[in-house]
């Protein structure tokens, strides 16, 4: 029952991938080892080959010698040498730069940067700052479970069940607070939650007991959370858009009902959308210094205040502000990592 | 996944050999880069200084001492357009001088301690006395601070002190000292906030227990450490302004903040007032200074001496609301604002007051418990 539907998916990929083959390199196409036998698939690759020259053995050597090493570095260059300075200047550099301050235990501003000793990434480790790291941690998979949930079934309305005319209209709807400053939407949400606030006066109304909200870890969960739906919304509706049909209606057809469909069929398929999304979630959040300051309160501190504090605090402790700094990119580039491995591999 | 029999190789070879090329020169330049020759970090000093156009003023300064109205009046008399920067802590704004960013400013507004810390560290130019007119004219007080003797760097323009705002509407007793926040910690519980500044706060609690706001002695940190911790469950946050809105909405029922501050937002709620502790509380003294290096040092002076003109200080006092240092302009004043016992409290409310001075050394020991108390 499972196999008939994976073995379509699988074939459905080797199209997609043969007509993206043709369109960059036709010569490059060989004659496909694995028999065509749906009929639909056999339509398309008819479709696309008369569109291309009749598939002929590699040429790719001799093609090869044809072509001078400068020209085909001269394309690429000239598209991403722009770019390449830019973040070599403004990202690879200043990173190196932090990571020779972190070397340096103790400095302060007017002191010689001599690399000389791990002491900061000694003093990182401490219980306290650990404390502080792990607190980061917790409000950035806080806000990741929190936005799938969601997220998810806002993205699965929108792709699935409003007409084609409405789509983007409704898209676009619920990603229009992107558009306002997101320190504005902080300011909101502490009118919303604060003791006398608007929730409060609603839950007044309606005879229920206030909810002592703010200044604790749920408003913060609960401001960034509002703060990356948008973004996670978006990439899942991109994910759930090219979610085959074909494949729903083949599952109800073999038996399985909404509940089952929903986790064995829909959530793998969608599975890149949900990494990529939750990941750049999970990356934002880990540096987000504004929610957890106007909304967490006395016991709210985060890596990236902290780092802030030891820059711009009374102790100018810019040895150890870079080694927290450098702590928190290495989280990052994991987490881009993993985004790398299990994110949307068609769409890159 | 696609079949493999595709000539994909090639793309594959040439990006190992670029991923080579990528890993080496990245190995190139963080080694040039960590072996280089020492360099200094933050090295303001050794950078020459920068002429600036003669028709314009830079200033770096709080939020709540200039308006337009301000600017526009030297404007029309100096005909210099001043253009002000904000900052919101003195910390903020020696990292960003030290840092480099502050060469375009030729008038800063440090407090008193900050005064302190930047002329040791050789940020400063020394101010020409008989540029300046009316120094003579400033309060005793002001006219040889101890944080600056003779007023070598800086001059005063405005002072204040810090306590409580609370809502006496909300509260059954009033407050009088540092201790009934702690008395009352299940009442004020979330509903409290205090400032976010090491120093008021640690110092607080300091004078609470008899001590020094300046104390260098550990055992009496550590106490004072330990009396804050015991506060902190009932501590809504640490701010300096956001405490405003709510104030004025009920939300908070008491806040730790400037004089100058709770005396612009009592007019707006009766039900508020305000209260320096009567075991001591800090006063605070921002000054004008000019920075060694100031793109246009004349218009400083001009600045400076505008600032000092009686009227020019009393009308400031009477739209921004702070305390000046000026005699002059304080009899200028009308009486209901010369009697402002916030503003303007009693000799026997200041004899108790102390300023915040620099502790050298040990502010790490300052600043690894109050990381410890925000953290937590």
């Amino acid at each position: 029952m499972y196999t008939s539907i994976y073995r379509g998916v699988r074939r459905a990929d080797e199209i997609v991938y043969f007509r993206r083959l043709l369109l960059v390199n036709p010569s490059a196409v060989h004659r496909p080892p694995l028999a065509i036998t749906t009929q639909k698939s056999k339509h398309l690759f008819m479709a696309v080959s008369t569109q291309a020259p009749p598939p002929t053995p590699p040429s790719s050597s001799s093609k090869a010698e044809t072509v001078s090493p400068w020209s085909s570095w001269a394309g690429p260059l000239a598209l991403l040498g722009p770019s390449g300075l830019f973040l070599l200047l403004l990202l690879v550099i200043p990173t190196l730069v932090i990571f020779q301050l972190s070397l340096v235990p103790n400095i302060k501003p007017g002191d010689l940067v001599n690399p000389s000793g791990i002491g900061n990434y000694l003093r990182v480790f401490e219980p306290l700052n650990l404390q502080v790291m792990g607190r980061s941690l917790f409000f950035a998979t806080g806000t990741t479970i929190l936005c799938l949930l969601l997220g998810f079934p806002v993205a699965y309305w929108i792709a699935l069940n409003v007409s084609p005319k409405w789509r983007n209209l409704t898209l676009l709807g619920f990603v229009l607070p992107l558009w306002t400053s997101s320190l504005l939407r902080s300011y909101a949400w502490i009118t919303i939650l604060r003791p006398t606030g608007v929730l409060n006066s609603l839950l007044g109304l309606l005879g229920i007991p206030p909810l002592e909200l703010l200044n604790q870890s749920s408003a913060v969960l609960i401001g960034m959370a509002y703060s990356y739906l948008p973004y996670i919304v978006t990439i899942l509706y991109a994910s759930l858009e090219k979610l085959d049909r074909r494949l729903l209606e083949a599952s109800q057809d073999l038996g399985a009902n909404p509940v089952e469909t929903f986790w064995k069929v829909t959530v793998p398929q969608t599975m890149p959308g949900i990494a990529a999304g939750s990941l750049l979630v999970f990356i934002s959040c880990l540096g987000d210094f504004v929610d957890p300051e106007l909304l967490g309160g006395a016991s709210s501190m985060t890596a990236a205040r902290l780092i802030y504090n030891q820059f711009l605090g009374a102790t100018q402790n810019w040895g150890l502000g870079s080694a927290l700094s450098m702590v928190l990119i290495f989280a990052v580039s994991i987490g881009i990592a993993l985004l790398l491995k299990y994110g949307d591999r068609n769409a890159v | 996944m696609p079949p493999t029999n595709l000539p994909i190789s090639r793309f594959c070879r040439a990006n190992s050999t670029r991923r080579h090329f990528l890993k080496n020169s990245a190995a190139t330049i963080s080694g040039l880069a960590l072996s280089s020759c020492g360099w200094r970090l933050a090295d303001v000093q050794s950078a020459p200084p920068v002429k600036g156009n003669a028709d314009q003023l830079f200033i770096y300064t709080w939020a709540g001492y200039t308006d337009k109205a301000l600017l526009d009046r030297f404007a029309e008399k100096t005909g210099i357009r001043v253009v002000a920067d904000v900052f919101s802590s003195n910390e903020e704004m020696l990292a960003r001088v030290q840092a480099g960013g502050g060469r375009a400013y030729s008038i800063i507004y440090p407090s008193d301690y900050m005064v302190i810390q930047m002329a040791q560290l050789g940020l400063l130019s020394q101010l020409d006395h008989s540029i300046l007119g009316g120094l003579d004219r400033l309060k005793k007080q002001f006219q040889n601070p101890v944080y600056d003797p003779g007023n070598r760097y800086s001059v005063a323009l405005a002072w204040g002190t810090t306590g409580l705002i609370y809502n006496s509407e909300q509260l059954k007793e009033s407050p009088e000292d540092w201790s009934y926040l702690w008395k009352h910690k299940q009442e004020l519980k979330k509903r409290m906030t205090l400032a976010s500044d090491v120093r008021e706060v640690m110092g607080a609690a300091l004078r609470m227990l008899g001590y020094s706001l300046n104390s260098t002695n550990p055992e009496q940190v550590k106490k004072a450490y330990e009396k804050l911790v015991e506060l902190k469950p009932s501590i809504a946050s640490f701010t300096t302004d956001a405490w405003r809105p709510q104030m004025l909405t009920g939300d908070l029922k008491i806040a730790m903040c400037y004089s100058s501050d709770a005396n612009e937002v009592i007019p707006d709620n009766d039900k508020l007032r305000y209260v320096v502790p009567s075991s001591g509380s800090s006063l605070w003294t921002d000054t004008l200074v000019i920075p060694k290096g100031a793109p246009n040092p004349e218009a400083a002076y001009k600045w400076i001496n505008f600032m000092l003109q009686p009227d020019v200080a009393a009308s400031l006092v009477e739209r921004l609301s702070f305390s000046t240092p000026s005699e002059d302009a304080f009899s200028l004043l009308s009486p209901e604002v010369r009697e402002n016992p916030i503003l303007f409290p009693s000799e026997a409310v200041l004899k108790n007051c102390e300023g915040v001075a620099p502790v050298g050394k040990f502010m790490e020991v300052y600043d690894r418990y109050w990381t410890k108390l925000t953290s937590g």
